[in-house]
């Protein structure tokens, strides 16, 4: 039978994609990588997931892991055609109020989950500014963060437990409620491994109590390293915040403009700072942050006067994205992380890279954990500007590196930063995490060629010599 | 080819320190771990790997060639307060980080008692704080490790920011591998704050905690119920008011109950309750509440303990005492032959600390 015929039989006629127009459709995720699908397909659960697995690797073609499709590195784009698989009909959502925790499918929506929790005062703390589109089988494979991963942690610190498909079309739980697994954390080595070493069909993920009080300032600045300077003060005083977001100039007229939420759009850097517990430990520490603010030249500091008003600044700072499309037809992104000492000295030398190339840039990022979204306005329908982005974003990346930075903080590698990997491990790392991916997919399935760079295992180290039969040549 | 390496020739040797024989040796460096494993790969010599010694108790023993002490691995690399993060060599003393750290103010939320215990040998043994609970365990704090493989590779996962995504997490597989993947030699860990205010309070029963937001620990012991507050002066006298009974400035961390045979009871935190409930007056125990993790001691092992935590999909884990009869581990994990292929991989002659992972790894 044919790839398609033995998944029509697999998962029914309606679940399986092959129109033209169709495939079109998931061709891409939001980075600007193209591919073309054989064929789209929607497994309901583990088993069927499995069924598919199980084809794929029958018939020698790649599996691309999809949930809602807003990955920013190519992670869940089919550059290598194949079966791109669609977790949105996975999902159920099962709260444990008892235990804090809640078994969610690949295919619910990241805030679909904290929406559900909440009557039960509970909600899910990774917070992708995507939040309202992404799926939690995205979160995990990518390790998701958002602004409120600063004080709580990214993805990989939320999940408990995993059901997941392996090699061999093989269904595994790993890890619980239970703290603490036994052997070797195989799911820690699952979460943001986008799609490469298994797909993640359903995932128990802890659940925290809301927070019964909660202060979001907003104080804007003359200039960016006043702001990024205030940024690194107030970590150094000994307050984590629950999120420290800062917006450029660029980056607030774009979003006022669309938004008219009435942001200072004469400031050269806007900070987003957010508090949450007991009343009086918000009060207290939003007193400080403003001190710091103030001493470092903030030309206001305004406190949301209630939830309308929060949720209003959040809608800015989540829709940022969104709102550069007033700008240009396409933006190019990178997410590299630096020390939180080295914020000024590096947003001095991005806003330098971007002069230098005569580029349109906008800065909006979760600046307390030193997680850089500096983002490029242009039309990629022109090749000589495709051209000055890419060199501009290596430039901006190899500066973050120097500064003791890592390549993404929150996006995934994908293929968007696959090449990058080079400069940020030697062989050796490579070829040890080379290593991992053979263990995990020996049939070279899962997403192939996304993450390691091409020949990042092509020989062998180390004193043990491996056995050779007589007569082989080496 | 058998001669010693150059590194091996010089490195101590301290037959006092040995057990049955085994020759001990104290590496003063990444080159000298990587030249004592090489060199056990080629000949198939078996090496346990000790920090402070204060997890010897874990998994079946291991009967050495050689043991390699990692206490001329002491260093804090790099501390830059402001950043929040530090790089320490793996064989330095958890008690001497923490005294440099709180000096501004800051923790590696590290196990409150480490006694002799190392960083490399609280993340080989995958051990938490207390404080887990509110400041997440010792697994979510490492973000970056250079591991020596089996083989002797030198081989850095991670970086040293506090969120980061480029590549696998190598690292994560690292803690509680008990060197499986690599003997840890450094790792850069996540700092928190030690907040100004701090309280502990005694309550008559946990459910009491449930009137503050996320407190730093709810322990139980056969003593009582202690909450642990931390946060601004005025946050944390709110809450002290609010939960009543009998309040003390600062934290006084319980120990962990001592004895012939002690265990980690580790089960879903709505179990808590019943896990108490079941255990005989005679056992000693510290629960941290709202975690589901146990820390017991009796004078013996008790099977049907053990199936009922399983039952309940917990586990018990033997931490020290004779496990002749028994696994210390309990059932093998799901995924052990994955584990086994992974483990292949990082440690192909299996000479670091073989068989003490559960599943016989």
């Amino acid at each position: 039978m044919t790839l398609t015929q033995d998944l029509r039989e697999a998962l029914g006629d309606e679940n399986v994609l092959e129109e033209p127009v169709e495939l079109h459709l998931f061709s891409k995720d939001a980075s600007l990588m193209r591919g073309e699908p054989s064929v789209v397909v929607f497994p309901a659960n583990a088993n069927e997931t499995a069924a598919v697995v199980r084809i794929a690797e029958r018939h020698r073609v790649p599996i691309v892991a999809r949930g809602a499709g807003t990955g920013l590195a190519a992670g869940a784009s089919p550059t290598q055609g194949g079966i791109v698989v669609v977790t949105t009909r996975i999902k159920d959502i099962e709260i444990d109020v008892e235990n804090r925790t809640a078994w969610v499918g690949a295919g619910v929506i990241n805030l679909d989950l904290s929406v559900a929790a909440k009557p039960h005062g509970l909600y899910f703390a990774p917070d992708p500014s995507s939040q309202s589109a992404c799926t939690i089988g995205g979160n995990v494979a990518n390790n998701s963060g958002g602004p409120h991963c600063l004080s709580e942690g990214s993805t990989t610190s939320h999940v408990l437990g995993m059901e997941a498909v392996l090699t061999g079309g093989e269904v595994v739980v790993l890890g619980g409620a239970a703290p603490d697994p036994i052997g070797l954390d195989l799911k820690g080595a699952l979460v943001g491994s986008e799609g490469t070493l298994g797909i993640v069909t359903r995932a128990l993920v802890r659940l925290l109590p809301i927070e019964p009080d909660v202060r979001t300032l907003l104080m804007d600045f003359a200039t960016v390293e006043d702001a990024a300077r205030t940024v690194s003060d107030v970590i150094a005083a000994g307050v984590v915040p629950a999120a420290l977001e800062l917006m450029d100039q660029e980056m607030v007229r774009a979003v006022d403009n669309w938004l008219g939420a009435g942001l200072p759009i004469d400031a050269a850097a806007v900070l987003l700072a957010e508090v949450v517990g007991e009343t009086e430990g918000v009060v207290a520490q939003s007193e400080l942050i403003s001190d710091i603010g103030r001493q470092n030249h903030a030309t206001g500091v305004q406190v949301a006067a209630d939830d309308d008003e929060r949720a209003l600044l959040w809608l800015g700072r989540k829709s940022a994205f969104g709102a550069i499309a007033q700008l240009a037809p396409d933006y190019y992104l990178h997410d590299a992380v630096v020390p939180r000492t080295r914020l000024v000295e590096v947003m001095t030398g991005i806003y330098g890279i971007a002069e230098k190339y005569g580029l349109t840039m906008c800065n909006v990022f979760h600046a307390g954990d030193g997680n850089l979204h500096p983002l490029i306005a242009f039309d990629s329908s022109d090749p000589e500007m495709n051209r000055l982005v890419h060199e501009a974003g290596d430039e901006i990346v190899a500066l973050c590196l120097k500064a003791g930075g890592a390549l993404s903080g929150e996006h995934g590698i994908g293929i968007e930063k696959r090449d990058l990997m080079r400069a940020s491990f030697s062989e050796l790392d490579l070829d040890a995490q080379a290593r991992l991916k053979e263990v995990f997919d020996p049939a070279g399935v899962f997403n192939p060629t996304k993450v390691l760079p091409e020949g990042s295992r092509c020989f062998d180290f180390g004193g043990v010599r491996r056995e050779l039969p007589d007569g082989v040549w080496v | 080819m058998t001669r010693n390496p150059p590194h091996i020739a010089r490195l101590e040797v301290d037959q006092s320190l040995a057990a049955d024989g085994a020759a001990t040796l104290e590496p003063r460096s990444v080159d000298d771990v990587a030249a004592i494993l090489k060199h056990a790969s080629e000949r198939g010599l078996k090496v346990q790997v000790v920090g402070g010694g204060t997890h010897s108790g874990y998994g079946r023993p291991v009967s050495p060639d050689l043991l390699m002490v990692m206490n001329g691995l002491t260093q804090v690399e790099v501390w830059n307060p402001d950043d929040l993060t530090v790089v320490v060599a793996a064989g330095a003393p958890i008690a001497e980080m923490e005294a440099k750290l709180n000096e501004a103010n800051q923790t590696s939320v590290m196990p409150e008692h480490p006694g002799s215990g190392t960083v490399g040998g609280a993340i080989s043994a995958g051990v938490s704080a207390l404080r887990r609970g509110k400041l997440y365990p010792t697994r979510e704090r490492v973000l970056e490790a250079t591991l020596v493989t089996g083989d002797g590779r030198v081989v850095r996962s991670g970086g040293r920011v506090v969120k980061n995504v480029t590549g696998y997490d190598l690292h994560r597989l690292a803690v509680g591998a008990f060197g499986a993947m690599g003997v840890v030699v450094s790792v850069c860990l996540k700092l928190w704050p030690v907040p100004e205010g701090q309280m502990t309070v005694q309550v008559d029963d946990p459910d009491r905690a449930s009137e503050v937001t996320r407190p730093l620990a709810v322990l139980e012991t056969r003593e009582g119920v202690s909450v642990f507050l931390a946060g601004t002066h005025s946050e944390v006298e709110a809450q002290t008011r609010r939960l009543g009974g009998t309040a003390r400035p600062g934290h006084s961390w319980p120990v962990d109950p001592a004895g012939e045979f002690t265990w980690s009871l580790r089960v879903p935190p709505a179990e808590m309750a019943n896990a108490i409930e079941r255990m005989p007056d005679a056992w000693g125990f510290l629960a941290v509440h709202g975690v589901g993790e146990i820390r017991c001691s009796s004078d013996s092992f008790d099977p049907d303990f053990r199936s009922w935590a399983e039952s309940v999909g917990g586990r018990l884990v033997v931490t020290s005492g004779e496990a002749e009869d028994f696994d210390p581990w309990g059932s093998p994990p799901p995924g052990v032959d994955l584990q086994a292929k992974l483990i292949a991989q990082f440690d192909p002659r299996r000479v670091i600390n073989p068989g003490r992972l559960p599943g016989g790894l």
